[in-house]
């Protein structure tokens, strides 16, 4: 117990108010604040560069890789991935942040390059219908689907495990995991 | 603060360490794949991998293709339905796009059909096929092929046919390497079809030859004769059939000795072949007496156990298991205004991509219509300008075993003619896919393929295995213009032995069991025979002998796989348990056929389509006749009140369909199941050749003759059990059936629906259920006209249907014709001509076939083409 509290409470001992719900209230001394609610930052305090280029870099790989996929360059996610690896290294972005910007570039450009043919009249549902069940998967097109996003997602984290790995850490960057 | 520095060096060392390890496994993974898991990343690109297949689900379009090889421009059109029309300047441009068009629209089912027959199947779906593979090896599909290959002169119209179709199916393997946009199969699979040869289309023709032509039939009938006993064997089995039947070629018959096998593709000219006469010495051949069999070698069951383990691990359809097709011709007074009309469906598995692929074909001098096998160059079923021509399977015995006389003091070496003779033996290397490669050593001696060595040195003389000019024979056919052509065309047919039915423009039918029938001069062929020379095959039965007939006096030929011959034909062509169908379809045919006159395309469509079953037309009354003064529960009389007013259609809403089948399989065990259990038949060996069910041939019509004919045949008596005659047995098996189908369908006889126990599945070829249609309800049985072979689900039955009528005798008119398959023209799930064609089948529809003959199609065929979708691609060298 708090030796001044006490002190004090002899001093009020009978006078009006000074009960509550068989306590002593406290006197004089303001509310504590609430505490205030977690907020994870995305962020970190500083970042390389504008906003707006790295969403242009990623708009840019995402292109890359589904540019790679209709050449044929089904490696490409990866290569993205890495080269993001060591871009987000340097820019001091987040590993929460960069995780699932770097799996969405490289989901995007695969699905980019079902999408489009797919606009211009290829069926690619029932395809995706046959590989499913080709593979021995539930036959369903989500399920093709699904998993070939996956596969993209995957070489795009691998790459940018890579990347951030290989690039040289700024020395302040001591907290970032 | 050093070590922390150090600790943090080492952390990220090891951060690099793992990463590296990480994207290195990720990258290799899908670069190279895992055990069963494919390369994912070329798998999945979605430009190049799997996905590129949705290129060939899209339709054609109308464009211009540069295809090398091609002598002048070809035009190939393509109707709302994916029917293709080929029009090139010559037979080898028309055949180059054939094969083109079966590669574009049929590459996987062409690669599998091929690794099947050259046993590399292994190499596409890994060790699960080396049973296939070693079989196929074994037998020598492959062997054959390049022999023929070999043999045929380079300079004949199918060495070229050939050339042009590989060079065909080239163009198109080059155009999918380089655009990347193969069939899913393969970058799944990440095995890639190589170059077509010529090989490959006659190592198809050998597969086709061994699914129609290769039977296990004399193991069976070793393995009946050790446990049911020799008299048993051949009084349940017998040679010839004791039922009634309806063959094509009544007869009189003349016996023309044996002439020789041709065992080169260098083929005697067709006309000598047909008045050749007696080749040997024009001595009555032998034909081996229908009664007990010879003894057997000790370790011959044993050996046959081995053989049909081996043809069990075979994939559905592979060999030879049910009788297939019906094909019939009326002409005179039977076809409305005169004329010939002809109707052909061949039953065959019905799969997805379906074993046919539509076509007419159109060159200077070559103009045929039909349905051409993806893989061989040509049309094996349709009309040309002035005949047109169906195919049913013969059923004849084609498959003789013998067993080699051999000694452990002399390996390697098999005892012939009283010398002891070194077996030939040829190695083969067969690919894993994710395993290594298996060495096979196939022994030969002079019989053939040693096929097993456990128990008993066994070989197989297979009539597939002599060269057989098919491509050769069916251009003749394709070019004949009247049945003189047609006929000395077919001479040189060896296998697989088939029943060409024929119909001309000049109002004439006719129809020839062309091929091989093997003649023995001793011995019990339907046996495994020794080998030591004296049993040898010595012989064909000469063509001019063969079963044949033209324009009858009935103006009606059927073939429906019944035995084409009566009792009296003076040569041996197999038993009962040749798979020969009873009867029933043909009978019923001859019975509709015979019952009118002014037939129409329709008449026909209507047969073709019929499920009524000639077994209940002919049992029936007698099964009924067994209730009568009888005590039959009220559920048994409820059903057998159905019974009485089933009209013996087996349609999908008949409940009477489902009380008779069950009732007569029921019957069936009944009266054989007491003493197959008794003699210990090794059913679990060979269900279908073994086992008592109504495919069992040969026991349905042997129980047919005894319910009719001979009620009280011991044989109804189980062994030591009381004396019973047909119709006891006929009560307690209908009891029985009774029992069965309440028990499954409930207690309402009214709704025992034959489509509730009864449906049709067309599986996809590469066994993928999803990609397969069906099972649905549906009509028919085994003996139905629209038959429908497998309970409860069946899987073969017509496979294609074909109505073609000519409407005068003058020479001068143009067929009217229509077919339908029940499939489609694309093998690519994808696509809209996947199975587009199956709702025409299903519903008893037909949809007109191209025009053959540069003449103007049917009025129906013109009024298809108007409404369709019209494609066209002009193909350049």
């Amino acid at each position: 117990m708090n030796r001044l509290v006490s002190k004090s409470e002899a001093t009020r001992l009978g006078k009006r108010g000074s009960y509550r719900l068989g306590g002593l209230a406290q006197q004089g001394v303001g509310r504590p604040a609430a505490p205030r609610p977690f907020r994870p930052s995305f962020t970190r305090a500083y970042h390389a560069g504008p906003a707006w280029a790295w969403v242009l870099g990623a708009v840019a790989g995402t292109g890359l890789v589904a540019a790679g996929a209709a050449g044929g360059l089904w490696f490409m996610p990866m290569v993205v991935g890495l080269a993001a690896g060591v871009a987000v290294r340097w820019g001091g972005w987040r590993l929460r942040v960069s995780t699932p910007v770097v799996a969405a570039m490289a989901a995007a450009g695969w699905g980019l390059a079902l999408w489009i043919p797919a606009l211009s009249g290829l069926p690619v549902g029932a395809t995706a219908r046959t590989i499913a069940a080709l593979a021995g998967l539930p036959p369903y097109a989500a399920v093709a689907v699904g998993v070939t996003l996956a596969v993209s997602a995957l070489q795009g984290l691998a790459g940018l495990w890579l990347g951030r790995a290989l690039a040289p850490r700024p020395p302040e960057d001591e907290i970032d995991r | 603060m050093p070590s922390r520095r150090r600790w943090r060096r080492a952390r990220r060392i090891g951060n690099v360490a793992v990463a590296a390890g990480v994207a290195a496994a990720v990258l290799a993974v899908c670069a190279a794949g895992y055990g069963r898991l494919p390369a994912l990343g070329p798998v999945l690109d979605p430009g190049r991998g799997a996905w590129a297949s949705a290129a060939g689900g899209q339709l054609p379009t109308t464009q211009v293709l540069t295809l090398p090889g091609l002598g002048r421009a070809v035009t190939v059109g393509f109707d709302a339905h994916g029917i293709a029309t080929i029009d090139a300047s010559s037979v080898t441009d028309a055949m180059l796009a054939l094969g083109y068009l079966h590669a574009r629209f049929r590459l996987t089912e062409m690669d599998l059909e091929r690794r099947q027959a050259e046993g590399r199947l292994a190499q596409l779906v890994g060790p699960a096929a080396l049973p296939s593979d070693r079989f196929e090896l074994r037998l020598g599909l492959l062997r054959t092929a390049r022999r023929e290959w070999a043999e045929m002169p380079r300079t004949s119209v199918a060495a070229r046919a050939l050339l042009a179709y590989a060079r065909g199916v080239n163009d198109y393997l080059d155009q999918a390497r380089a655009s990347g946009q193969w069939p899913a199969l393969f970058p799944l699979e990440g095995v890639y079809p190589a170059d077509w040869t010529p090989v490959d289309s006659l190592a198809i023709q050998g597969d086709l030859t061994q699914e129609l032509d290769y039977t296990t039939t004399p193991l069976d009938y070793a393995l009946l004769d050790r446990s049911l006993g020799a008299a048993r064997t051949m009084s349940w089995f017998p040679v010839l059939p004791v039922n009634a039947q309806s063959p094509y070629d009544p007869g009189p018959y003349r016996p023309l000795g044996i002439a020789p096998i041709q065992t080169t593709m260098v083929t005697a000219n067709a006309a000598s072949s047909v008045t050749a006469g007696p080749a040997r010495g024009g001595a009555t051949p032998p034909r081996p007496a229908p009664s007990l069999a010879t003894t057997l070698p000790p370790g011959t069951a044993r050996a046959a156990a081995t053989l049909l383990a081996q043809a069990g691990a075979l994939p559905a359809g592979q060999i030879h298991e049910y009788p297939d097709s019906n094909a019939w011709a009326a002409n005179g007074p039977r076809v409305r205004g005169g004329g010939a009309m002809l109707a052909g469906d061949p039953h065959l598995p019905q799969t997805l991509p379906s074993v046919w692929y539509q076509v007419a074909m159109m060159a200077p001098g070559f103009d045929v219509t039909g349905v051409s096998v993806p893989g061989l160059p040509g049309v094996l079923l349709g009309h040309n300008k002035h005949i047109a021509w169906s195919l049913t399977d013969t059923q004849n015995q084609s498959t003789l075993f013998y067993v080699e006389k051999t000694s452990r003091s002399r390996p390697g070496q098999y005892l012939w003619h009283s010398r002891w003779r070194r077996m030939r033996t040829v190695r083969y290397t067969i690919p894993v896919r994710g395993g290594a490669p298996r060495h096979l050593a196939v022994k030969l001696t002079v019989h053939g393929p040693v096929m097993t060595q456990v128990g008993q040195t066994v070989s197989v003389d297979w009539m597939g295995n002599v060269p057989s000019p098919d491509v050769a024979v069916l251009f003749g056919i394709s070019t004949a213009s009247d049945f003189a052509q047609f006929r000395a065309a077919l001479a040189n047919w060896r296998a697989p032995t088939q029943n060409f039915v024929y119909a001309d423009d000049r109002g004439n039918i006719g129809a020839i069991s062309a091929g091989y029938f093997p003649v023995v001069r001793h011995g019990a062929p339907w046996l495994p025979m020794p080998g030591t020379g004296a049993d040898d095959v010595a012989g064909v039965i000469p063509y001019a002998a063969v079963p044949h007939s033209y324009d009858p006096p009935g103006h009606v030929i059927a073939t429906a796989n019944q035995r084409p011959v009566a009792g009296s034909y003076p040569y041996y062509i197999g038993t009962t348990a040749n798979d020969f169908d009873p009867s029933y379809r043909a009978s019923r045919e001859y019975a509709f056929l015979n019952a009118r006159n002014g037939m129409t395309m329709a008449s026909f469509a209507a047969l073709q389509t019929s499920v009524t079953d000639d077994l209940a037309v002919r049992v029936l009354p007698r099964v009924l006749a067994a209730f009568r003064h009888v005590g039959l529960t009220p559920l048994q009389r409820r059903a057998a009140n159905v019974l009485r007013r089933w009209n013996r259609a087996m349609a999908p809403g008949s409940p009477g369909a489902s009380i008779w089948w069950t009732f007569w399989s029921d019957y069936l065990s009944a009266t054989f199941g007491p003493w197959w259990r008794a003699s210990a038949v090794p059913v679990h060996l060979d269900r279908s050749g073994l086992g008592i069910s109504a495919s069992q041939f040969s026991l349905v019509q042997v129980l047919e003759h005894w319910t009719l004919d001979d009620p009280a045949n011991p044989a109804f008596t189980p062994p030591g059990g009381p004396r019973r005659t047909a119709p006891q047995v006929i009560r307690a098996a209908f009891g029985t059936a009774v029992a069965h189908l309440r028990a499954r369908l409930g207690a309402s006889p009214a709704s025992w629906a034959w489509g509730r126990l009864h449906s049709r599945q067309f599986p996809s070829l590469t066994q993928v259920q999803a990609l397969g249609y069906g099972p649905r309800p549906s009509g028919g049985d085994a003996w139905t006209v629209n038959a429908a072979y497998g309970l409860p689900v069946a899987t073969d039955g017509p496979s294609w249907r074909m109505i073609v009528r000519w409407p005068g005798t003058t020479g001068s008119g143009h067929a009217a014709a229509e077919g339908i398959y029940p499939g489609g023209q694309s093998e690519n799930p994808a696509s809209p001509w996947y199975e587009n064609l199956i709702p025409y089948w299903w519903n008893g529809r037909y949809l007109p076939m191209p025009a053959a003959g540069g003449g103007p199609a049917s009025p129906a065929a013109r009024a298809g083409s108007a409404a369709g979708r019209r494609v066209r691609w002009r193909l350049r060298p």
